[in-house]
């Protein structure tokens, strides 16, 4: 069954300060980028969604279920979170790594790996193009096999929901794209995916709904060709753009070329 | 591979317990030894000094190295940050502190280690306050509370040493300081065995969610780890394993900071492993250092503390250096 994700007149704060006022939309599966500038509260939404931290006004449910009611693993196993760049023990292994994805699958006593756990862990890596790099430390992996790791630690979750925040900053061209096609096997999978991106063209060409956020709230949602128009991107992000429609996807102008 | 390395571990701790109970300030034969730990009833003066004094105390030495490391062991990992030494809580310098002044303004020997103790806990909750950020502990205002705490309660046990008439209070406190076991017994170890096997539990029941935290604070609450309650269990549980180290051994520098390293060279970063491992090198080394410290200088005794940290530190300086510095990046 595919899972339901609805926000219902959600607002966010961070530090105490108002981001997002009034978000609502429903995501039942494919891709859905999340752009909008920086500072808007996309990464506060999304630790929301995770319900890792808790909406000021609104409500955030899975199925029905407000996520802030959800005890810690149960809520992990259903919605997974990768966010960038965390410090991490530099020394553990790949295959550690992913393996920790199965915490929430297991209780507090129980403490070994099952069948079940080496099987998602093995599909995640293979999925993920990881097998050979199962006994490799993450302290030597480059930004981008690092990514890998992360999104292999959401696969090996089994969660019903993926939440991605910037998968591809810091990766160089051929990184973000493999990471983004990783992506949309995810969504092709049956778990509805949505990425906070920062490139137009990435959003353009991978995400199925677009989904734009502009001070307060939503500025446009729909399919890519109708959500990213010059006039929602200079609402929100206050730039003129002329958006140009190719065969091969939609490609962005900036208007001015001295700023 | 893993298993045989914590086989071999488990093994180490029979074998420095036995060399603990044989050797001694008293020349006893190998044979008496023996013989007086297999008829503990026996009686006789072999009996009296391996069930009266070398047995308690080795187990006594077993007891305060398991915990200082298993304390330390969980404080690195919690606080992400190699070079956390359990006494950071402030229980050291706090029952310290305590005890300095109960020493310099006369209070009733036998209320000296209580008050030590509760004065430690108090000092660990003063700095868990300090460290607190909304529900949270932040790592790094816990290291900041813990180091300047210890730096203040420290100026107020030297101000008592310095205050206090020469003789046997002041040497009471440099007993303290200096890190000893001279004197434990049966009714120590029995005093101190309920925190110390509480905190242990408690310590043991968060090694699965520990083993996430690996991966950042962030990715371990994603993953489903309740990181504010694991925070405050692993700070009570090694608060507890640390303070009824020092009430039984005052002042033991290095156990606590160097052997989850010596563990996990040997067998590695999971704590499933790395815990166990590390209270068995923990239990091996403060037994072994303390046989060292009553019978290189007998009928004297090297302070355990003092002697811990001339071996102990160069080696693992040497052992660490060339290694390299694993940490997070």
């Amino acid at each position: 069954m595919r899972s339901s994700l609805a926000l219902d007149r959600v607002a966010v704060a961070r530090g105490g300060r108002a981001l997002l006022t009034d978000v609502s939309f429903t995501v039942r599966g494919g891709v859905v980028a999340l752009l909008g500038p920086n500072g808007v509260g996309k990464t506060t939404l999304l630790r929301a969604i995770a319900g890792l931290i808790a909406p000021v006004a609104g409500t955030i449910t899975l199925d029905g279920t407000p996520v802030q009611n959800l005890a810690p693993r149960v809520r992990a196993r259903s919605i997974a979170l990768v966010e960038p760049a965390e410090p991490v023990l530099a020394a553990l292994t790949v295959g550690d790594a992913v393996a920790s994805a199965r915490f929430p699958h297991h209780r507090w006593w129980e403490w070994e790996a099952t069948a079940e756990d080496d099987a998602a862990v093995g599909d995640a890596l293979a999925r993920t193009g990881l097998e050979a790099f199962r006994a490799r430390e993450i302290g030597t992996l480059s930004a981008g096999e690092r990514q890998r790791v992360w999104i292999a630690l959401a696969l090996a979750q089994h969660a019903s929901v993926v939440l991605l925040d910037e998968p591809t900053s810091h990766l160089d061209l051929k990184a973000s794209v493999e990471t983004l096609q990783l992506v949309r096997e995810i969504a092709a999978g049956g778990a509805p995916v949505i990425a906070v991106l920062h490139q137009l063209e990435e959003a353009a060409a991978f995400a199925d709904r677009v989904i734009v956020l502009g001070a307060g709230g939503v500025v446009a949602d729909g399919a890519p060709a109708a959500a990213l128009t010059s006039e929602t991107i200079e609402r929100a992000y206050g730039v003129a753009v002329t958006v140009e429609r190719r065969p091969e996807g939609l490609a962005f102008h900036r208007n001015t070329t001295r700023v | 591979m893993t298993t045989l390395r914590l086989a071999a571990l488990a093994a180490l701790v029979p074998l420095a317990m036995l060399i603990g109970v044989a050797i001694g300030g008293a020349a006893l034969e190998p044979g008496d030894v023996v013989r007086a730990l297999l008829h503990p009833a026996a009686g006789g003066d072999a009996g009296i000094i391996v069930w009266q004094l070398r047995v308690p105390r080795v187990a006594i030495a077993a007891t305060v190295g398991a915990a200082l490391a298993l304390a330390g062991t969980l404080l690195q990992s919690l606080l992400r940050n190699p070079l956390v030494d359990p006494y950071l809580t402030g229980v050291a310098s706090g029952a310290g502190a305590s005890i300095a002044i109960a020493v310099t303004v006369g209070v009733a020997p036998v209320l000296v280690p209580p008050l030590g103790f509760c004065s430690g806990l108090a000092t660990a909750v003063l700095v868990a306050v300090l460290a607190r950020r909304g529900p949270r502990l932040d790592p790094e205002r816990l290291v900041l509370a813990g180091v300047s705490l210890s730096a203040l309660l420290s100026a107020f046990i030297t101000l008592a040493i310095e205050r206090v008439a020469r003789g046997t209070a002041s040497e009471a406190i440099l007993a303290w300081l200096a890190g000893s076991l001279a004197g434990r017994g049966w009714s120590d170890l029995a005093a101190a065995s309920p925190e110390a096997i509480a905190g242990a539990l408690l310590g043991a029941a968060t090694i699965p969610a520990l083993n996430v935290l690996r991966l950042g604070e962030g990715r371990a609450a994603s993953l489903g780890v309740d990181v504010v309650r694991l925070q405050w269990v692993l700070l009570i549980a090694s608060t507890l394993l640390t303070a009824a180290a020092v009430a039984l051994a005052g002042l033991l520098g290095f156990v606590g900071l160097v052997v989850p390293h010596l563990a996990r060279r040997v067998v590695g970063a999971d704590l499933r492993v790395l815990v166990p491992a590390s209270v068995l090198v923990g239990a091996s080394l403060v037994v072994l250092a303390d046989a060292l410290a009553r019978t290189l200088a007998a009928p004297a005794e090297i302070p355990l503390g003092v002697l811990l940290a001339f071996v102990g530190v160069p080696t693992f300086l040497v052992l660490y250096l060339r290694g390299g510095a694993r940490g997070y990046a």
